[in-house]
């Protein structure tokens, strides 16, 4: 490769590009399918670290604490983010259990974890280890990543008891509900940053022929 | 981050295919085994996919039975029906509008997961709704298909190579190469 520059390769359509600056608000397209790229942060460049450590401080609280109480004729029913797992665990359903077990809190909770072990070394000055490994696992972990799938599963879920029994909702299901946006906002903030190798900085022009 | 290789992955479309199709087949059980059993106060009910969204309908939950529709019936079936029209279309060196083909496998690839929707929701109230005899929600056979075809239609969405829609009706040695 003559060029010094590291290339921008469009991940729709293969076409690579030359990163140039890219100010705060500014969008990236590729010219030829017309994807976008990459985007400067409105935020900044820590906006991606920001994101992610806050989504790891939420985690705690939303695995722990009840997302519902559901009460019928005195008794109660506490329901969590891992309701659902035992849910279909308990009814024979062990793998499915699983899958739901990791789409909905441990593929989530490792992409929070991975995009830290990315950002934060970077924060710091200093490369980050595996960094090559560590993005392509992030962009393997974000595909089935579904917390915010189960926000929603929640939600109908309240909405369908509604008149079946009494429902609290508890403080887990916020900071679920918190952690969800703050996984979301990470990874977009690193998917369109890492797209080059100096994260933010970089403004794609065609590549020379 | 290194440039992908300028090839394209060989095979992807057939194996895109075949995953799209092992979902198809298993979108029939899903649809036609019951999904999920309710129990309240004695009398016992059983659901498909299709039966609970009516039923969420009865009870003027429209909001809810219109979002559950969308997730469970009408995006994996959209899904499979736009992987089909993009694996036709870049069959052989057919001329294409590229740019289009493009938006719709970024739109699938959106709207995928949304389908799992069923399968959080069936387990959530399965273990919420436990309230001895009189009260309770058991997941049913037809919950552990539709997961199967979900999964696999997402999995054929992922090995969908989309660069296939740009260079098919190129010449292999037309990939951008920097100078």
């Amino acid at each position: 490769m003559a060029s010094a520059d590291p290339l921008l390769t469009c991940r729709i359509c293969g076409h690579e590009h030359r990163p140039v600056p890219l100010g705060p608000g500014e969008r990236a397209h590729c010219v030829r399918c017309d994807t976008v790229l990459a985007h400067g942060s409105r935020l900044g460049p820590d906006a991606g670290l920001a994101f992610t450590l806050t989504g790891l401080l939420l985690a705690a609280p939303a695995a722990v604490l009840p997302f519902i109480t559901a009460g019928k004729l005195g008794e109660k029913q506490t329901g969590r983010v891992f309701t659902g797992v035992e849910g279909l665990w308990h009814n024979g359903m062990h793998l499915l259990a699983v899958w739901v077990l990791l789409c909905g809190a441990i593929v989530p909770a490792a992409l929070l974890t991975v995009l830290a072990g990315l950002l934060l070394p970077a924060r710091l000055g200093r490369p980050p280890l595996q960094g090559r490994l560590l993005a392509r696992a992030a962009r393997a972990l974000s595909d089935w990543a579904m917390p915010e799938v189960q926000v929603l599963a929640v939600l109908v879920a309240l909405m369908k008891l509604g008149n079946l029994v009494d429902l609290t909702i508890g403080p887990g299901f916020w900071c679920y509900c918190a952690m969800t946006l703050a996984c979301l906002l990470a990874w977009r903030s690193f998917e369109f940053q890492a797209a080059v190798e100096n994260p933010a900085r970089a403004r794609p022009e065609p590549a020379q022929p | 981050m290194k440039p992908r290789p300028p090839s394209l992955r060989s095979g992807a479309s057939a194996n895109a295919g075949a995953l799209a199709a092992a979902a198809a087949a298993m979108l029939v059980p899903a649809n036609l085994l019951p999904v999920l059993n309710t129990q309240v106060s004695g009398v016992s009910r059983t659901d498909t996919i299709f039966t609970g969204i009516v039923e969420l309908w009865r009870q003027g939950l429209w909001a809810i039975a219109l979002v559950v529709f969308l997730a469970s019936m009408l995006i994996p079936v959209l899904k499979l029906a736009g992987l089909a029209w993009l694996l036709l279309a870049t069959r052989g060196r057919a001329r294409h509008d590229a740019r289009r083909l493009t938006q719709i496998y970024l739109a699938l690839d959106f709207i995928g997961r949304w389908s799992m929707l069923d399968v959080f929701l069936v387990g959530f109230l399965a273990g919420l709704v436990r309230f001895g005899a009189l009260t309770t929600v058991e997941p049913r056979s037809g919950i552990a298909a539709f997961a199967i075809a979900v999964v696999l239609t997402i999995l054929a969405t992922k090995m969908f190579d989309p660069r296939v829609l740009w260079d098919a009706p190129a010449p292999p040695d037309a990939a951008a190469s920097p100078s």
